[in-house]
């Protein structure tokens, strides 16, 4: 059997991963991208946590289909206001407001 | 097969799975094409559903595919086809060297001290192995999620049409002040008074306004 660390080991890791892509990336297609990474490195934690708990069996899976429901609403919400975004700055760049103030 | 130990399998499958997710997850951030970016995530998304059947949770690996490869990457595949400016290869990095080197020192960081920790954690102690419950029983997990808790199931529904409608408003919203400019109130095109018009509308607001003063 895989060790629990492992699976926790490389949940961190994407986590990581997924938060430098949020906090280095100005086109918010890829921080969105990069959130959507965090949230599978949350969703492996969780279930490898479940797994290995006697009492979270059911208990992890049910709070992975949530988290899976509520990342599908938020993508969907994220998509919306960056088309609003776009719309009113003509750009997905995230540093476009302060360069407009400064104009 | 003689010799063959099922746990060192398991391990390498773990460890061949993690090394593919990690590549695709770095090319789904770094890769200049953010169409091809989003093709990779959508990949990405499919092997760690490997990885929940590896963890013996064969229903959350499968609306993983559905949910994460079939929908949220095709969301994000169209929302790059349709943002004309989404493709600019300037928009990747800040302007700064400074700024990316610090941003890649915070996530570093974060993730050395939260994997050390995960490894210091006595999860042994903590969660008895000779406890670990494999939970493929779909039927348990069905009964456990919509007779046990499934107001909790309804909750999340409702949470997400909320949420949905709420997009769909904003859009609306949007769209409508965009073409308050040309439209109407009641998004029919304005016209220009004629004279006449004009001051039969003027005696009516006189009219109207007398009637109240006398009230």
């Amino acid at each position: 059997m895989v060790p629990l660390s492992w699976y926790l080991v490389l949940a961190f890791m994407l986590i990581g991963l997924g938060g430098y892509g949020m906090m280095v990336k100005r086109n918010l297609i890829r921080i969105l991208i990069g959130a959507e990474i965090m949230g599978n490195g949350v969703m492996i934690a969780l279930v490898a946590i479940a797994l290995y708990s006697p009492v979270f069996s059911f208990t992890g899976q049910g709070l992975i289909i949530l988290v899976i429901s509520v990342a599908a609403a938020h993508t969907a919400l994220a998509m919306v206001l960056m088309l609003m975004y776009n719309r009113r700055y003509g750009s997905v760049d995230l540093g476009k407001p302060v360069e407009m103030e400064g104009q | 097969m003689q010799g063959f130990d099922p746990a060192l399998f398991e391990q390498l499958e773990f460890l061949l799975i993690a090394g593919i997710v990690l590549v695709l997850a770095y090319l789904a951030l770094e890769h200049k094409e953010i169409v091809y970016a989003a093709f990779f995530f959508g990949f990405m998304a499919s092997f760690v559903a490997g990885f929940f059947l590896l963890l013996e949770a064969p229903f959350i690996a499968g609306m993983q595919i559905a949910v994460y490869t079939g929908g949220i990457s095709t969301l994000i595949i169209f929302a790059s086809l349709l943002l004309p400016r989404a493709q600019d290869s300037t928009l990747e990095t800040f302007a700064t060297p400074r700024a990316r080197q610090i941003s890649l020192v915070v996530a570093v960081v974060v993730t050395v001290m939260t994997g050390f920790l995960a490894v210091i954690f006595p999860w042994a102690e903590s969660f008895s192995e000779a406890f670990v419950s494999i939970s493929q029983d779909l039927n348990g997990l069905a009964h456990w999620l919509w007779f046990e808790n499934g107001i909790y199931v309804q909750m999340i529904a409702l949470i997400m049409i909320t949420a949905l409608v709420g997009a769909i408003t904003l859009l609306r919203m949007d769209k409508a002040e965009q073409l308050s400019s040309i439209t109407g109130v009641f998004g029919v095109e304005a016209e220009p008074k004629t004279t006449e018009e004009a001051t039969i509308n003027d005696d009516e607001h006189a009219a109207d306004d007398s009637t109240g003063v006398d009230e």
